[in-house]
């Protein structure tokens, strides 16, 4: 069933996923924590009307949130949305802070595809959200 | 990935629940229908957050149930080929590891031949020639503890360790979806050791 060309390097993500709204660990730890939380308030025993599905995400984006703030992830999204990335290259890259414009192009390679960004935007790109992450 | 999208379906209502909880009733009975599945498509529905939309019910035919096509918003978790994601290792043995990332489990093969009986028509691996998916300096180490080490004990890779990988291959079956992964890659491989500082 599985679409025989997705490649996530290249950004094909197929009709249903290309457009549509990404979301970092991060973010999806706050809306989560608030499913959860409301959850609690309503029964006592939450994990009857939580699904395992839910139970495995929450405590993965938990875990690999990058950042505890989220006005820095706000940050963060505005940063790289400043360079023209798609969503899902904005995730990716939230989601793995790359310290080296070597590492970040191994791990999205379609950003420095023919005619995107160069090193140099890349570097500054990477500064920033180092910078983001220094004073979360 | 986790992605935010709008989705619709149609929801079956027996006429027991017509009253003043009809939207309420409706909204309970899709997150309950819905939240937790799997499809091939949308990949693994995580939660809803919310409904757009629910149109006028049409009564079926024989039966008096009423149908309501409904309109929403929800969290998925839709893992993609070429994707490189972080997850944590469950199990380790000499075939290879599994990780975990968020719903989906990934598996990180030790073994060519092993590969090529998974691989079936529903993977899309171009090259078998690069189906050993751990690199070879690191070899498994059976024990209390098993692993997969490099020669010079370096970098461990065991239950509990957090890696980054790469997906190589997806297939998607009745209620989940099931991953190949590879951390042989340049900035994949072990990232968080829970024996450090031991």
């Amino acid at each position: 069933m599985a679409n025989e060309e997705e490649d996530a390097s290249e950004l094909k993500l197929g009709e249903d996923f290309l457009k549509e709204k990404c979301l970092m660990n991060a973010e999806v730890a706050k809306i989560l924590q608030h499913k959860y939380d409301t959850a609690n308030q309503m029964s006592d025993d939450p994990s009857s009307q939580l699904s395992q599905v839910f139970e495995k995400s929450f405590a993965y984006v938990k875990r690999f949130s990058r950042y505890k703030n989220p006005e820095a992830v706000q940050q963060v999204r505005e940063v790289l949305s400043r360079n023209q990335l798609a969503e899902f290259e904005v995730c990716v890259l939230g989601n793995l802070c790359p310290e080296t414009v070597e590492e970040a192009t191994a791990l999205v390679p379609s950003i420095a595809k023919k005619g995107r960004l160069d090193d140099e935007r890349i570097e500054q790109m990477l500064a920033d959200l180092a910078r983001i992450k220094t004073f979360e | 990935m986790f992605f935010h999208i709008r989705l619709e379906r149609n929801l079956q209502l027996h006429p027991r629940f017509f009253g003043p909880q009809l939207r309420d009733k409706l909204v309970e009975k899709l997150i309950h229908d819905v939240e937790g599945t799997c499809s091939g498509r949308h990949g693994f529905v995580v939660a809803v957050t919310g409904v757009d939309t629910i149109g006028k019910g049409l009564i079926r035919d024989g039966t008096g149930y009423v149908t309501f096509p409904i309109h929403y918003q929800c969290v998925v978790f839709r893992p993609f080929k070429g994707e490189i994601l972080e997850g944590v290792v469950t199990l380790v043995n000499k075939m290879g590891f599994f990780a975990e990332a968020g719903p989906v489990q990934i598996f990180v093969s030790n073994h060519v031949s092993l590969l090529k009986f998974v691989c079936s028509s529903s993977f899309s691996l171009n090259n078998l020639e690069s189906l050993q998916l751990i690199p070879d300096d690191m070899s498994f180490q059976s024990g209390d503890v098993p692993c997969y080490e490099t020669s010079d004990s370096s970098v461990r890779i065991q239950k509990d360790s957090e890696v980054r990988l790469k997906i190589v291959g997806t297939r998607v079956d009745a209620t989940e979806i099931f991953c190949i992964g590879t951390i042989k890659d340049d900035f994949l491989g072990l990232i968080g050791d829970p024996t450090a500082g031991a």
